[in-house]
């Protein structure tokens, strides 16, 4: 993907329309000049949807401002906090004057630096639940004691790599703070174009504007994740992305794909779509092609490394590739703005990006199919913060669910789902499910009435409150284990409970499973004695699919707008019996989250 | 050229080309600050294609300065 340039970025941001985005304030903590930053963030978030504010502390007062909720800084709150503690200006003993610092006095600067961190995490943490994004120590190019330096303990690069992995420990037990590795950002462009001396000198701002894109970039990555922006499906050609050649006409012995030149890129880049795919990124085939052929070459081709097990849905025909993509999309229950589609053809590009706007297109010329695999790994677009248990299991998950639609055709639904062996259990969040639960917050679009994102700071804060509760539900199955699907935030007061969230995973609706849920929530409220529970369906341009579901489950309208639709349900009445075609169904308090 | 520079100083500063005289400075402009002063030398290294140095930098304080600056760089270069 081609990015574009300064100035193209300036006219963007200033004919920018942001009327009615939502806002998106990112606050910059720092000890360098680091203004030049803006203009990539603002773009970065623009085009993604987002009004941005961009907000800049003062110079070199980081803890001080951290710690001072009072300051003008904080009065917008932030949704992500960059922190830039460049390492020449915390510790200029450390950065420039290692070689004549004793050990002792290594170990105490050592300790200094830490225990900045830790009080500025502290103190963040205190009055913002933002997002924080720390910038890693950058270990230097040209280390205090030369080569000698990289044999050593003790020597700079390795104390500079002690640090880091004590601020990476403080910020993994500091709820939604994360790392971000500059060095991975100076690799990239190399040292020579990352930084730029003489601005150092004049001004303290170290970093080149590429520099500032690559980290704005890198930065971004975090956003989206956090945002649930997160894409969540691949979609891939074959003909020369999966394998070189056309293997309609080269046939089988004739497509490239192997261990050594000339297959080796694309052995690489299936290498790393098995990788993604790992990591909970369903795969899909869109491919111009006789089926057969295809699945002959992930049956027969001896070096393939992608098989027929790890593709969830393939659209192998001889129609236009954007009503193809479509179909997958349907095919999976998700939105097109969660596919990314991968293609060698400028045609099939074009056709897709123009027909197709929501979907991410990425062009793999096949001319430089040598960078294919790096264009995927370095793409981000499937990032996340976390890495679930259910993510793992997405692939099989999504495979398993081709397996009942076929089940289903064959049979009546009510025997349909007794066969299934459902099993739920409902309980309320606890440490161990806290990522996934506001992962999923982050994620659903479709079944959710009121599309609030919380993050794992935010879950853990309500489920603490005594006027709280944060419920989630688990699914199995006689076809798998579906892991952690559903969750629901009730907020209590003495004259009503009132549903602020409830969502589900889309895969596992439209077999009661929804129903139980919500029961198990009116029992909940039950239990704190309201003798009302109020419901509300924020409409989007996604959840169409819950307009009706209050409704359906007994409860009354009691106002309406053309945005919103608030519901009331008088737990007077006998709550909703659990569907006979369950198999088990469980619900029990466990120790809540303090 | 003199009017690349003008386009480029309208940009960085926000303000429209034509108010940009020959005597602008940050005596004149009010929000030529340090930032902004950053901003101008690399859009202005950008549009360009030149790299000035540390001095140069510190010196290219006014829009005069910074028309010299960039003639006597094309003189050397031809």
């Amino acid at each position: 993907m081609e990015s574009p340039s300064y100035s193209e970025i300036q006219e963007t941001l200033h004919n920018a329309q942001t009327d009615g985005l939502p806002k998106l304030v990112v606050t910059v903590l720092r000890n360098i000049m680091l203004e030049p930053i803006e203009p990539y963030l603002s773009h970065l978030a623009y085009t993604n949807g987002f009004a941005p504010e961009i907000r800049f502390g003062q110079f070199d007062n980081i803890l001080q401002e951290a710690s001072n909720a009072a300051s003008d800084l904080w009065s917008t709150a932030p949704d992500v906090i960059l922190v830039f503690s460049k390492l020449e200006a915390l510790s200029p003993a450390i950065a420039f004057r290692f070689s004549s610092l004793s050990p002792e006095e290594v170990k105490a600067e050592l300790d200094r630096v830490g225990h900045f961190v830790d009080s500025t995490l502290a103190s963040l943490r205190e009055h913002t639940q933002a997002t924080i994004l720390w910038h890693g120590f950058e270990t230097p190019v040209n280390p205090a004691l030369g080569i000698y330096d990289g044999q050593v303990e003790h020597g700079q690069s390795n104390s500079i790599r002690r640090l880091n992995d004590a601020l990476r420990h403080s910020l993994s037990a500091t709820k939604t703070a994360y790392y971000v590795d500059l060095d991975r950002c100076v690799a990239q462009l190399g040292a020579d174009k990352f930084y730029d001396p003489r601005y150092w000198h004049i001004g303290r701002a170290p970093y080149s504007r590429e520099a500032l894109r690559t980290i704005a970039d890198e930065n971004w990555k975090f956003v989206r994740a956090s945002k649930g922006l997160v894409k969540k499906c691949l979609v891939l050609d074959c003909d020369n992305v999966l394998w070189g050649g056309i293997v309609g006409e080269d046939g089988l012995k004739g497509i490239r794909l192997s261990q050594d030149y000339p297959g080796s890129p694309f052995y690489e880049f299936q290498q790393e779509v098995l990788s993604l795919y790992k990591r909970g990124v369903i795969i899909a085939l869109c491919s111009k092609n006789n089926e057969g052929d295809v699945w002959e070459v992930f049956r027969d081709f001896p070096d393939m490394v992608l098989k027929e097990e790890h593709i969830a849905t393939a659209q192998i025909n001889w129609d236009d590739k954007p009503t193809n993509i479509q179909r997958i999309a349907a095919d999976l229950n998700i939105g097109l703005d969660s596919l990314v589609f991968m293609d060698d053809s400028d045609f099939e590009v074009a056709f897709v990006r123009d027909a197709l706007p929501e979907v991410t297109v990425i062009h793999l010329p096949p001319e430089r199919a040598v960078r294919n695999r790096d264009v995927l790994a370095g793409c981000g677009l499937f990032d996340t913060v976390t890495l679930s248990d259910e993510d793992r299991r997405r692939g099989a998950m999504y495979k398993a669910e081709a397996r009942r639609k076929k089940l289903k055709a064959t049979t009546d639904p009510r025997t349909y789902l007794k066969s299934l062996g459902m099993e739920v259990d409902v309980r309320f969040v606890d440490e161990t499910a806290l990522p996934r639960v506001a992962q999923l917050t982050q994620r659903t679009n479709q079944f959710n009435l009121t599309t609030k994102r919380y993050s794992e700071a935010d879950v853990s804060s309500i489920a603490s409150n005594p006027n709280g509760d944060v419920l989630y539900l688990r699914l199995k199955d006689s076809l798998g284990d579906y892991g952690i699907v559903g969750m629901a935030v009730l907020r209590h007061e003495t004259s009503h409970s009132e549903i602020d969230t409830f969502l589900m995973s889309c895969r596992v609706i439209g077999r009661g499973v929804e129903d139980v849920f919500l029961t198990a929530c009116l029992e909940t409220a039950m239990k704190k004695g309201a003798p009302n529970v109020l419901g509300k369906y924020i409409k989007t341009k996604k959840n169409g699919l819950v307009a009706d579901f209050y409704r359906r489950n007994g409860f009354e309208i009691i106002d309406e707008t053309a945005e919103t639709v608030e519901y009331a349900y008088a737990l007077s009445q006998p709550l909703p019996a659990t569907p006979e075609y369950m198999h088990a169904v469980k619900f029990e308090e466990l120790e809540q989250l303090t | 050229m003199k009017q690349r520079v003008k386009a480029v100083m309208s940009q960085v500063f926000g303000i429209p080309q034509d108010s940009i005289g020959d005597d602008a400075s940050p005596e004149v402009i009010k929000n030529w600050d340090s930032v902004k002063h950053l901003n101008l030398v690399l859009t202005l290294e950008e549009e360009f294609d030149v790299a000035f140095t540390d001095e140069q930098i510190i010196e290219l304080m006014s829009y005069q300065v910074i028309v010299e600056k960039l003639e006597e760089i094309s003189a050397s270069a031809a």
